[in-house]
């Protein structure tokens, strides 16, 4: 039943589609984020759903879009480099047969993203992307958010869905995008125009909200705690009574912790006592691996490069009820093929040095250049364009939570980032077109001669 | 159940987006901007030759 469900839900979508060829776009995104495949028993396994989606996306933009509008982008080229080197490194990995299983869906994400922005060239379009990324992502969290606040969750524990635990299904990634699409949220219940803003809307967006900041709770992933913090901070930045902000959060996180899962509030408070927390010690030990091999492999050593790590550390003595006994005698720990646990190490171990500063190039170039175009919005001060630096902030925001969420979790090649990446340079190369037809003027114009002198014949 | 509520609350807010966006021209077709006041360029480097020639000419005999 669920199966015919989707199949008609996506054949109403790409119906709609033929329409506005645009929509193939968002479509791709959908069966990108909420993977349907995966909620489906057999009926959408069985076709290629994304390949389809995505060739449709593509002739739709080749065959009907005005392209003159398209503008191609150094970051766009940076991510069309990183796809090439990350092929010839696939070539080249150590571990052949897991960095082919990996690249099958990494090269599809980076094409995806240096595509997008040539189909955003409308303000509208922009709009409904960013839409649709709150829209897909709610199908997970309004789940996860729920059932956490009936009583469910855990570390891995909670179900959003299906019990899968990759892509957006996976629990740090879920809440590091949950905390990160707050301010897209904030964003679009003020200044959509696809869903104008009013009482439904707003409740709409406020609950969201409430169900982001349940997902870190129900999935007890220390990521999405410290994403919630750097979003305070974030928040902050332009609110004008800081006092009051701060007593008010720091309020209602007090008066919150007694109602906190103990399975949630006990794993947060293992990140003080990183010492004696087994997954935060091999955390360190496979990073100072990683530091180590880069020096002897600077290309990197292909995708799942982790897999040849042997790692041994060092762990304090515990007592039974897991308290550390201030004794100098350690326990020694050895593992193999642990997981980088963060974004830079991944692409150091994966890609080495030119792919860890092409990664950085692309994403801390996003908040530069969001930085900028707000900045230079404020100075416009045009009424028609009041969206666009409180979207540019916006965009700003989920960058930089990303990148500090990525600190303690792989995610470098994870999608849902790189559509955000495609919708900031969307947004930039949008601006940049509309600036420079604002400033135009036809030289025709300004070579009529006025009316003087010269225009009246010589007595 | 509420991964039902879940699915279909997302999934009917993404259908009613895509109708509104299939009705919306602005989707593909988009006004000109507001020229901005000061404009830039060849342009306005001639309109400004010409004011400061002006200025410097003084007013015109009547």
């Amino acid at each position: 039943m669920r199966d015919l469900v989707f199949v008609g839900y996506l054949g109403l979508l790409f119906l709609l589609a033929f329409k506005r060829p645009f929509l193939f776009v968002l479509a791709y995104c959908y069966i990108d984020i909420v993977a349907p495949q995966r909620l489906s028993y057999y009926l959408l396994n069985s076709i290629p759903l994304s390949a389809i989606s995505f060739g449709l996306a593509f002739l739709a933009w080749l065959f009907f879009d005005d392209k003159k509008d398209s503008r191609f982008t150094p970051r766009m080229g940076a991510i069309l480099l990183l796809l090439v080197y990350c092929g010839y490194m696939t070539t080249q990995a150590l571990e052949p047969v897991a960095a082919q299983v990996k690249w099958d869906w990494v090269w599809k994400a980076l094409i995806f993203a240096a595509f997008l922005p040539l189909t955003l060239t409308r303000k509208v379009r922009i709009e409904a992307l960013v839409l649709m990324l709150i829209l897909c992502a709610s199908a997970l969290i309004v789940a996860g958010g729920i059932k956490t606040a009936v009583g469910g969750g855990g570390y891995g524990q909670l179900v959003i869905l299906v019990d899968d635990n990759s892509g957006l299904y996976e629990s740090s990634i879920i809440s590091t995008v949950a905390i990160a699409i707050i301010p897209l949220i904030l964003w679009a219940a003020k200044y959509g125009t696809i869903f104008p803003p009013d009482w439904r809307v707003r409740a709409y967006a406020a609950a969201l909200i409430l169900v982001c900041l349940l997902i870190p709770v129900g999935t007890a992933a220390r990521t999405g705690l410290v994403c919630i913090a750097v979003l305070g901070v974030l928040l902050l930045r332009f609110t004008q009574r800081r006092i009051l902000y701060f007593s008010l959060i720091g309020a209602v996180g007090l008066a919150a912790i007694p109602f906190l899962p103990s399975t949630f509030t006990d794993r947060m408070e293992t990140i003080q006592e990183y010492e004696k927390d087994e997954s935060a010690s091999t955390r360190l030990a496979v990073w100072k691996w990683t530091w180590d091999f880069a020096q002897a492999n600077p290309m990197g050593g292909g995708f799942d490069s982790y897999r040849v790590n042997k790692i041994r550390y060092k762990m304090p003595l515990t007592d039974e009820e897991g308290r550390l006994t201030g004794e100098s005698t350690t326990v020694e720990v050895v593992d193999a093929g642990r997981a980088f646990h963060s974004s830079y190490f991944e692409m150091l171990g994966e890609h080495g040095y030119f792919g860890l500063a092409l990664w950085l190039f692309i994403h801390v170039g996003g908040v530069w250049r969001m930085e900028m175009l707000r900045r230079l919005y404020i100075k416009r001060a045009r009424e028609d364009e009041e969206w666009v630096a409180p979207l540019a902030l916006a965009l700003q925001n989920f960058s930089i939570i990303y990148l500090v969420g990525s600190v303690f979790v792989g995610i470098a090649f994870q999608p849902f980032p790189y559509v955000i990446v495609a919708a900031q340079i969307g947004l930039d190369s949008y601006l940049a077109r509309r600036r420079a037809e604002a400033a135009f003027r036809p030289i025709r114009s300004v070579l009529k001669r006025p009316e003087s002198k010269l225009s009246t014949p010589a007595v | 159940m509420i991964d039902n509520f879940s699915i279909l609350l997302s999934h009917a807010l993404i259908l009613i987006m895509f109708w509104r966006l299939v009705h919306n021209v602005r989707t593909d077709i988009e006004e000109p901007p507001r020229p901005d006041e000061d404009a830039a360029g060849f342009a306005a480097n001639i309109r400004r030759q010409r004011h400061s020639r002006k200025k410097m000419d003084g007013p015109s005999d009547a």
